[in-house]
């Protein structure tokens, strides 16, 4: 079905990684596993990865929403992952205390998951 | 004429031949299932998808869009589609109408399809409609610029929160109205009882739950708008914000935005039978990616 599809750009363009200039998407995929993201989370391509608590972050580069309320893009991803109770008060995704930069990393491996 | 070619060519007329009484045969007997209570099978399905983006390409190759990102053509094709669009397709944090849920194929998700189709397709699709899937051809009731307007404010579509869209709506309200109400949501914690999870798997379609969710075994699921209901019976929680209990399930297939606020799923007017049919449905699903 893949190659039914065309190069002419969709209407919307999705978050890509290369959107957050300078970002290390090979030290946000390290990242995941330090600050203990799969703990919750089933993450590809990280070691250890088997959790349901949250949901599986597969796909993350496709989804249409971000934690179901915050529209996926780059900018979001970030604000996100800095502090999730911040967007969303209900989430029991905890703010985990990234940097910026860190932030960053990690959202640049996640959109790479398609 | 050599005789292997002799041979090959009434094989493949025979065969040609044969495969067309078999599908008369299916036809003429009436075997298959046009009702729009449950989905197509999953090869004709993909067989009608396929013939739909192929047709759509075919027309559109070479059609150059208008610049979209005009303010005023957004203002205007958000209020047109408020007219026209959301009452089948639904929006963030919008569900469509009950008439629309029933329909098979279901209304897309218009924030997947700007993420999937290309602006020339979708003007197309908007202009000339689908046969035989509830799609109007607008182009007898909009002007080319109109449904160019529409196209616009759905390149803005994706990025709108299910707030940004209510602030859009209050700005240009709504023509219409109205949707049944399903009755009290509440739900005491001793009443669950799940339901039948092959009536779950059926009702799954007619809310359109599969127009934003990935879900296995469900043919045509396979939108990543929402996040995907892979092994949700081992999932701790719903929503990322309720544990996952069986009421708790019951509590936001029926109402979410009661439980979210700010969540971009819709109240999509569940019923109790159909909420416990389909929380049976999800529990059936265990599998791990």
């Amino acid at each position: 079905m893949a190659g039914c599809r065309d190069e002419r750009p969709p209407l919307a363009p999705r978050a890509v990684a290369s959107d957050l200039a300078g970002a290390d998407l090979q030290r946000g995929k390290q990242l995941i596993g330090d600050y203990g993201c799969v703990a919750c989370h089933t993450v590809p391509g990280v070691k250890g990865s088997t959790s349901t608590v949250g949901p599986p972050l597969a796909h993350v580069g496709l989804r249409g929403y971000l934690g179901g309320v915050l529209p996926n893009t780059p900018g979001n991803l970030v604000r996100w992952l800095l502090d999730p109770p911040a967007i969303d008060p209900r989430t029991a995704m905890p703010n985990v205390g990234l940097t910026t930069d860190e932030a960053q990393d990690i959202a640049a491996y996640l959109l790479t998951l398609h | 004429m050599k005789t292997w070619k002799r041979v090959a060519g009434i094989t493949l007329v025979a065969s040609a031949a044969t495969a067309a009484v078999a599908a008369g045969t299916v036809v003429y007997l009436g075997l298959y299932d046009v009702s729009a209570s449950d989905q197509h099978k999953a090869p004709v399905y993909y067989l009608l998808e396929t013939a739909l983006r192929r047709s759509v390409k075919l027309r559109t190759t070479g059609v150059t869009p208008p610049p979209l990102d005009d303010a005023a053509r957004i203002a205007n094709g958000f209020k047109l589609f408020q007219t026209h669009c959301v009452q089948c397709h639904g929006a963030p944090g919008a569900a469509p109408e009950p008439f629309a849920l029933g329909l098979r194929p279901e209304p897309a998700s218009l924030v997947g399809a700007a993420y999937e189709w290309p602006a020339a397709d979708i003007r197309w699709i908007i202009q000339e409609g689908i046969k035989m899937s509830g799609m109007p051809a607008w182009k007898y009731r909009l002007t080319d610029e109109e449904i160019w307007d529409v196209v616009a404010f759905m390149k803005v579509l994706p990025r709108l929160t299910p707030q940004d869209y209510r602030d859009w709506s209050v700005r240009h309200p709504p023509t219409t109205t109205g949707r049944p109400d399903t009755g009290d949501t509440a739900l005491p914690e001793d009443a669950v009882r799940l339901g039948d999870a092959g009536a779950g798997k059926m009702a799954i379609q007619q809310y359109l739950c599969a127009t934003c969710h990935v879900i296995p075994g469900v043919v045509g699921a396979n939108r990543h708008v929402g996040p995907a209901l892979t092994g949700m019976a081992s999932r701790q929680y719903i929503a990322g914000v309720l544990p996952n209990t069986p009421a708790n399930m019951l509590r936001w297939l029926r109402d979410p935005t009661s439980i979210d606020p700010l969540t971009a799923m819709p109240d999509l007017g569940i019923t109790d039978r159909d909420a416990r049919d389909i929380a049976a449905f999800l529990y059936t699903l265990t599998e791990h990616d």
